[in-house]
């Protein structure tokens, strides 16, 4: 009866269980949008809040630097909680509410249990919203944990995560798109074509240098054209003789 | 004598051969220039972004030099069977035009199929790809080429960006401008698609889940033929030059041999 009444006890005096668990980022599968400019995709806390069926499951996002500063008394909805109002004077925002039915336990296998942190984007400065689960206006760190509500008072919470940093994205100029370099098949085909291009250069100019002149006209081989003038001259012959003959 | 008949007959026959050689080599050169020039893979509009686009100006000159081979080889042959010192040296410097110019096209060929780069392809993509406001007609006019042959190549090839989807999220870009980051990571077309046209899942798209997003880069479906048309160019060419080089050699050898 006594660990009984002590259990009830801290239920009476409205303190808030503090579940061992840290939400983090969705390790399985592998999600090539885990963290963009300003959204980061955190795993679903299933099996965590299984004792409290009747609580409405928050999720609490603030910065690194803010997350001290926020009061697990504050209600979502209010000014203080408003994603309108986050970084600049609310020190957290409350959004991606929640009920166990959402998460039930255990995660069957093969599905992807993921909250896309920062996917609404109709709502970003609408003030009637102030629950809105929109794109985080910078890239962090972020640190968020999970806070269960039963009706207004807050029965349970999880730890903070560990910073979450969102990417930054760098300008296009600085992209160096000059510094190719010449690949080695585009130097030895201009040098071998160069080289080439001379011979026949230098060869044209001796052509026409030598023109004129008998210089290279002294081996046998260049004896053809007078053989041919001399075999037509036999041929001549061979045909006039019967000719005489006759 | 008849020895050196004989040789005079066989560097006439090589020579002849030589030159039926660069006939062919010409007809097929102009065949495989023209095919590049129609730009089968439509990747065109990208090259003329960049304001690198010799390698097309490099097939143009293909062409015409491939129908001058052909012309000039039938000259060669007529000239060589003739022994006409005229028409051959009229051949021979006919011959060393064409050879400057065919060199121009294969040196212009591989030396501009070195500045296409992924880092060239990546910074014209998030420069213009859906560009909103052009600055003049010739920028809507290139910022359109370049959005239609982006979309088309992710849509066909199954890929994102030039190094994967990333390439979206690492820098800026003008789609950023336009798209907010948390309703486009990256563009519509990197999802998987159905037979509509749809996303298959938007949802898995936007957050990247394996199979709902095309993860591969496009570089290698862009560089493949353009490698393949920088190369054809260049090095088939070179081919032709080298074959070229010898029967100019031999002719220049058989010219000044000829008596007058």
């Amino acid at each position: 009866l006594l660990p009984l009444l002590l259990l009830l006890l801290p239920a009476a005096h409205g303190e808030v269980e503090h579940v061992q668990y840290a939400p983090f980022l969705t390790k399985t599968p592998v999600l090539e949008g885990l963290t963009t400019g300003s959204t980061f995709v955190l795993e679903q806390p299933r099996c965590v809040f299984d004792k409290y069926s009747d609580a409405d499951i928050w999720l609490v996002v603030a910065l690194k630097s803010t997350a001290a500063a926020f009061n697990n008394s504050v209600l979502p909805g209010t000014a203080k909680s408003a994603f309108q109002n986050f970084p600049s004077t609310a020190p957290a925002y409350m959004t991606l509410n929640a009920t166990l039915a959402n998460y039930p336990c255990p995660k069957p296998p093969g599905d992807i249990t993921v909250l896309r942190v920062g996917s609404e984007t109709n709502c970003i400065r609408d003030e009637a919203r102030p629950t809105c689960n929109g794109p985080l206006p910078g890239p962090g760190p972020y640190m968020v944990k999970f806070l269960a509500l039963k009706g207004s008072e807050p029965v349970a919470e999880t730890d903070w995560s560990l910073p979450i940093m969102l990417r930054t994205a760098k300008s296009p100029n600085s992209i160096s798109t000059t510094d190719g370099g010449h690949s080695a098949g585009m130097i030895a085909l201009t040098t071998i074509l160069s080289i080439l291009f001379a011979i026949l250069l230098a060869g044209l100019v001796a052509m026409l240098v030598f023109w004129g002149s008998d210089a290279c006209g002294g081996s046998s081989t260049f004896s053809k054209p007078e053989a041919v003038t001399v075999r037509r001259y036999n041929t001549h012959h061979v045909y006039d003789q019967p000719a005489a003959r006759l | 004598m008849a020895k050196s008949e004989d040789c005079i007959h066989i560097l006439q026959g090589l020579l002849v051969f030589g030159n039926v050689v660069i006939g062919i080599c010409g007809i097929a050169l102009t065949a495989e220039c023209i095919y590049f020039v129609s730009d089968p893979h439509g990747l065109y509009p990208l090259l003329e972004a960049t304001e690198n686009d010799d390698i097309y100006a490099a097939a143009w000159i293909g062409i015409f030099v491939g129908f001058a081979l052909f012309a000039l080889s039938i000259l060669g042959i007529i000239g060589i069977i003739k022994s006409d010192r005229t028409l051959l040296l009229v051949y021979i410097i006919l011959m060393l035009i064409t050879f400057a110019f065919e060199m121009a096209s294969c040196i212009t060929a591989a030396t501009h199929r070195d500045f296409l780069t992924p880092n060239l392809f990546l910074k014209q993509m998030l420069e213009r790809y859906q560009k909103a406001e052009p600055d003049n007609n010739n920028d809507k006019w290139m910022t359109e080429g370049v959005t239609k042959t982006w979309d088309k190549l992710m849509l066909q090839n199954h890929c994102c960006g030039v190094l994967g989807p990333s390439d979206w999220q690492e820098y800026t870009s003008a789609f950023r401008v336009t798209h907010n980051d948390a309703d486009f990571p990256w563009p519509r077309k990197c999802c998987a698609m159905d037979a509509q046209g749809l996303p298959v899942n938007l949802d898995g798209c936007k957050l990247g889940v394996p199979g709902y997003y095309n993860s591969n880069g496009c570089y290698d479906a862009i560089s493949g033929p353009v490698n393949t048309h920088a190369w054809g160019v260049a090095w088939f060419g070179f081919a032709i030059l080298c074959w070229t080089f010898c029967v100019l050699l031999g002719t220049m050898f058989y010219w000044s041999g000829i008596e007058y």
